[in-house]
This record gives structure tokens, C-alpha cells and sequence, in this order.
């Protein structure tokens, strides 16, 4: 590995972590700025099929979650409304972010695949895990990084619980 | 002011007759808890009812299938070489293994992973490994087939099925009035409805029955539990989008029914935000209705959601939403799992199915933020329904007594009630208590 791989690939780990970091911390909107204006969040539905009849996700179908930062603003907005009840009080959670490679890009971006293990707490007694990996587009920013893409594949086929915590 | 509840004793066994009177308004807790109760509820309701399967456009060829849960008996629903649909239980003759495990695909044959049991796609079994050594060739292959739900029918590409030989036809069962209705969403589409992907499934930990009370018509949680997106301005205000609910025999019911004129009213309005070509496609759709159904189906053009008795739920409202189905699956007393099927009017311009889309799952699924605040509804009642003490109680659906038939509305089948009542919720539950009661050999 030359010292630039070697570079990229810790700069990707640590902008991860950091970001993981503002999640469990529930620090939403700091978070949201990592994005770009123009960013694309994905989380196709897994399916479980027959091995000779497997396909790829595919763009346009019905999804988990289909949107853009716009979007994403809004549901900042409704957690602090006090009436999204579903995180009142907030969920604990914790993000493992793991296995991470990071690639430059022909057009100059940076693709990052991760593992992705959260641990959620709700209320008294409710508590499951979230499992899959992100397959995540940075840019590079004035002084840092940012996210143009984040697509999620989540590893399970029923959801332990609705997703009421970013991903 | 503290009430005095009722000292926990030995309960004296009360019956489902004793526990649901939704004459007086009164539902006990313990139907949402009782195993023994469950147990019933899968004997009496999900043997005996239409319960929904699939769609035509998932099985287009033959050897296409696809899987589903009836209760709680997997099931797999294939076209055969015929062309016909049947639906058979998931499950070897031999000692019960599931013989398909995939979501849907195409097959000719279904063998089973433990002996090698294969059954062909449209039931019976075809072959038995070691046959002449095993079974010195004296095994009734005839008699093995995989079971079949000997009752399946299909009502404009929706393919229902029922284990009751004996059941009135899906068409009755569904009925003229609510079919009134759900035929708007239906012939609207200008291409025809069609699946759009895989289905969404998620587990809340709930009683079937509450989430498919809260569709059959709850429009009043609407304007608390859903109170943060009309605060972030996802929503109109509520009393703008509809006007009323309405029930219908067999327990069925629906919400958010627009007046005449309101939901084409609305759509247009969203249309202009689109541009010209939403707008076109606003008038097709309405123009649609009233040429395949009629001038009074047109003026309601966009409707709310509904609950198909027991567990099919759906969702709509007008053109710029997708045509959701979700069936609760009851695993037990106190869970539920949640099957989201999702389909598009083939004909809608592509801006407006990408739009339609992603705004249901940003609004009734797995993340979406009405889903998830419904879900965490669900899941706390089901919790109120297990202590010693809480379990006693009742639960209040009193809303609107004594006040049913006062809408005059002519034009609209149904038992029509005003936007805030618990009518649908007593009319699933007289239902349920006919079908929980009734002698039947």
C-alpha cells in the first residue's frame, strides 16, 4: 500500500467514526451537515431468493428508505417537535463501524464500504440490533469530507422493529 | 379522582361474547393478551375469512410464485401449467419441513431439503427418494400431495384465499359497498396496478388486532400520534385532506373518505406543484372513474385506508400516493409482522411515481414517520394488556355512540360517519365476536 492509500484509507475511517460518533450522541444536525446539498440515502428492502433466481437491488422499486437531504431535514425537524413519539424519550445507540476499505473513484470521489452493527435501547426493556453494510460516496469538501451517497443493505429480511434511528 | 378497580382474583372464565360488547362500547383487554383467545382467533377467524394472498403481476407465468402466511400456515401461491392459481400449504407431507423458503421466484417443482419429498409447483407429490427400498413401493403418492386451500378467487388481480369450503364468495364476502369504493383506486389507474418491488417486513411487537382497528378507520389518532408531521409541514392540515369514515358487513371499514369533489379538489392542487403533465394526468385519472364507474365515484377520486376484515390493511389516498397493502401477520398474542406490498399505476408519468414512492416510505412503513409512532402505539397497548390488574379493564370505543346514521351523505354506500368516531372500530369488533361465538360444525 502506498502512503496515499494509507492516508485515504484513515481519513475515511476516522470521518466514519467521527460520524458514528454524532449519531450515538444524538447530535442530528451536525451530522446532516456532513452531507451534501444534493444527497442521495438509500436503503433497499433484502429479499430472500432461491440462489440461481438472486438479484441486486434495484433503483426505482418500492424501497426502506428513497430520499434526499431535504427529507432528512425534515425529520430533524420532527425530532425536536416533541411529538415524534417513537424516539420520545431518544433511544440509546451505539454504531460499530467496521471492515472499512476506501477506493478513489475514476471521477475523483471516494468510494467507502463499511460494516455497519447498531445497537438500539428504547424505553425500558426494548432493545434489538440493526445489521448490514454502507455502501457510502464521499467528497472532498472545502476542509473536509462530505456524503453525496450513503446506500444501506440491510442484512435482515424482517426488520426487529420499525427504523426509528439513522442508520 | 381515583377509580377502584376491580380486586384481581381468580378469574372466572369470561367468555369472547362476555369480553367483547361493542354494542355497549366496551372491548376487555384480555383479547389482546389471552393465549387461549389467540389459539380461537386462528381456529375461527383465519380459517374461516378471505384472507389476501397476492397479486396477478406477481405471478404472470407459469411456475411463478410467490410465498405468504395465512395465520399462521405458510403458504405458497404458484400459477400452474394451466394457468391457474392455487394455494398450498408450505409444509412436507412427510414430517412438516417447508419445502419453499424464498420470497418468490419460479419453479417447476418444490423439494423438500429434509428427504428429498418433490412435490410439482401445482401440488401433488411427484417423487419419493428410495421409494421401492423405503417404502417397498407401497406409499400412496396420490393421498401426499401438498395440501391445497381449497378455496381461491381472485377479484380484479387480487388473489384471496380461504380454507372454508363452504365460504360465500370473495366478491360477497368483500361486498358491493366497499367495493364501491375500492374499485376508485383500481380502475383510476390508468396502466393498471402492478407490484412495484419486494415486500417490506418488519416485526412490531403488538396484537394483530390493534393495527388493523387503527386502519379500519381511526382517523381521530391521526391529529395527536401523527401530530409531528403536520407540525414539520409534511401534512396539510387534517380536516382538509377528509370528511369521513365507513363501515360495511363481514367488519370491514375505512377513513379519510373526502366529500364529493375534495380529494380531486386536493390532487389538483398538488399537481400544480408538478407541472402540466401531473395535472393531465390528474384529469385522466378522474376522467377514468367516470367513464369505467361513475360520476359519484369520480367526485370521491381519492380515498383514506381501510381495513379488509381480519388483517389486510390498505392505504391510498389520491394520485400522488402509491396503492400500499399491508397484512399483519399475528405470530402469537403480543407480535405481529408487518407485510408491505406496494403498487403503482403503471400509467402515471415517471416523476410522479418516483415522488409517490419514496414518500410512502418516508410517511406509513418500516421508517417511515407515521409507521413508527403507530408502531410504538401498538406495542405499549399490547404491554397494558398483560398485568394482573390491567388486564380486568376495559378499553373505551364509545366515541360516536348513539350518533350513528346522522351523516347525510346519499351518494355513499356504506354506514357513513363523521371523521371522528369509533363506529368501524364496534362494527370490526361485532364481527370478530360473531365469528369468535358462532356455532359452526
Amino acid at each position: 500500500m502506498t502512503s496515499q492509500l494509507v492516508d485515504l484509507q484513515r481519513e475515511a475511517e476516522l470521518f466514519l467514526y467521527r460520524e458514528a460518533k454524532l449519531l450515538d450522541n444524538n447530535r442530528f444536525d451536525e451530522w446532516l451537515e456532513l452531507f451534501t446539498e444534493d444527497a442521495r440515502y438509500w436503503m433497499p428492502i433484502t429479499e430472500s431468493r432461491e440462489v440461481a433466481q438472486e438479484r441486486d437491488p434495484v433503483a426505482g422499486e418500492w424501497a426502506l428508505i428513497e430520499e434526499d437531504k431535504r427529507f432528512l431535514l425534515k425529520r430533524n425537524e420532527r425530532l425536536k417537535t416533541g411529538l415524534a413519539h417513537s424516539e420520545q424519550p431518544r433511544s440509546r445507540t451505539r454504531r460499530f463501524v467496521t471492515n472499512i476499505v476506501a477506493a478513489e473513484k475514476a471521477d475523483g470521489t471516494v468510494g467507502v464500504e463499511s460494516n455497519l452493527l447498531v445497537f438500539q435501547s428504547r424505553r425500558g426493556n426494548s432493545e434489538q440490533f440493526f445489521v448490514g453494510c454502507r455502501k457510502d460516496r464521499l467528497v472532498r469538501a472545502e476542509c473536509d469530507w462530505k456524503i453525496a451517497e450513503r446506500v444501506i443493505l440491510l442484512d435482515h429480511r424482517v426488520l426487529p422493529r420499525a427504523i426509528s434511528i439513522y442508520l | 379522582m381515583t377509580m377502584t378497580v376491580p380486586r384481581p382474583m381468580v378469574a372466572p372464565t369470561r367468555t369472547p361474547a362476555d369480553l367483547v360488547r361493542p354494542d355497549e362500547g366496551i372491548i376487555s383487554r384480555e383479547i389482546f393478551r389471552d393465549p387461549a383467545i389467540y389459539d380461537q382467533e386462528l381456529q375461527r377467524i383465519f380459517t374461516r375469512t378471505w384472507l389476501y394472498i397476492g397479486h396477478d403481476s406477481q405471478l404472470r407465468k407459469p411456475g411463478d410464485y410467490i410465498t405468504n402466511v395465512m395465520g399462521e400456515d405458510p403458504v405458497i401461491a404458484t400459477r400452474g401449467s394451466d394457468g391457474q392459481v392455487r394455494v398450498l400449504l408450505n409444509s412436507c407431507r412427510h414430517r412438516g419441513m417447508t419445502v419453499c423458503s424464498s420470497d418468490q421466484g419460479n419453479a417447476k417443482f418444490f423439494r423438500c431439503p429434509y428427504h428429498g419429498w418433490t412435490y410439482s409447483s401445482e401440488g401433488p407429490l411427484v417423487g419419493v427418494p428410495r421409494s421401492a427400498d423405503a417404502y417397498r413401493n407401497e406409499l400412496d403418492k396420490t393421498r401426499l400431495g401438498l395440501v391445497e386451500v381449497p378455496r381461491v378467487e381472485t377479484y380484479k388481480g387480487f388473489i384471496f384465499a380461504n380454507w372454508d369450503a363452504d365460504a360465500i364468495p370473495l366478491i360477497d364476502y368483500l361486498g358491493r359497498d366497499q367495493l364501491w369504493y375500492l374499485d376508485i383506486p383500481i380502475e383510476g389507474a390508468l396502466g393498471g396496478l402492478e407490484v412495484l418491488g419486494p415486500t417490506m417486513k418488519y416485526v412490531i411487537p403488538a396484537n394483530w388486532k390493534l393495527a388493523a382497528e387503527n386502519f379500519a378507520g381511526d382517523d381521530y389518532h391521526v391529529l395527536y400520534t401523527h401530530g409531528s408531521a403536520f407540525q414539520i409541514g409534511f401534512l396539510p392540515d387534517y380536516d382538509i385532506l377528509a370528511d369521513y369514515i365507513a363501515y360495511f358487513d363481514h367488519g370491514h371499514g375505512m377513513g379519510d373518505i373526502p366529500k364529493p369533489g375534495r380529494g380531486l379538489a386536493n390532487d389538483l392542487m398538488m399537481a400544480e406543484h408538478f407541472g402540466p403533465e401531473a395535472v393531465d394526468y390528474v384529469k385522466a385519472y378522474n376522467q377514468r372513474i367516470a367513464d369505467r364507474l361513475s360520476l359519484e365515484q369520480a367526485a370521491v377520486h381519492g380515498l383514506g385506508e381501510g381495513n379488509v376484515f381480519p388483517n389486510l390493511s390498505w392505504i391510498k389516498f389520491g394520485c400522488f400516493h402509491v396503492f400500499g397493502l399491508y397484512q399483519w401477520h399475528p405470530k402469537g398474542p403480543g407480535e405481529l409482522e408487518v407485510w408491505q406490498t406496494t403498487f403503482y399505476d403503471t400509467g402515471a408519468p415517471q416523476h410522479v411515481k418516483d415522488y409517490a414512492r419514496s414518500q410512502m416510505s418516508q410517511e406509513n412503513a418500516a421508517a417511515g414517520i407515521f409507521g413508527q409512532d403507530d408502531g410504538e402505539n401498538f406495542e405499549k397497548i399490547t404491554e397494558s394488556a398483560r398485568g394482573a390488574v390491567s388486564r380486568t379493564l376495559d378499553f373505551n370505543y364509545t366515541m360516536g355512540m348513539g350518533h350513528e346514521g346522522e351523516i347525510d351523505e346519499p351518494t355513499l354506500p356504506g354506514r357513513i360517519g363523521p371523521h371522528y368516531s369509533e363506529q368501524n372500530h364496534r362494527n370490526f369488533y361485532r364481527y370478530w365476536r360473531q365469528l369468535m361465538t358462532e356455532d359452526r360444525a
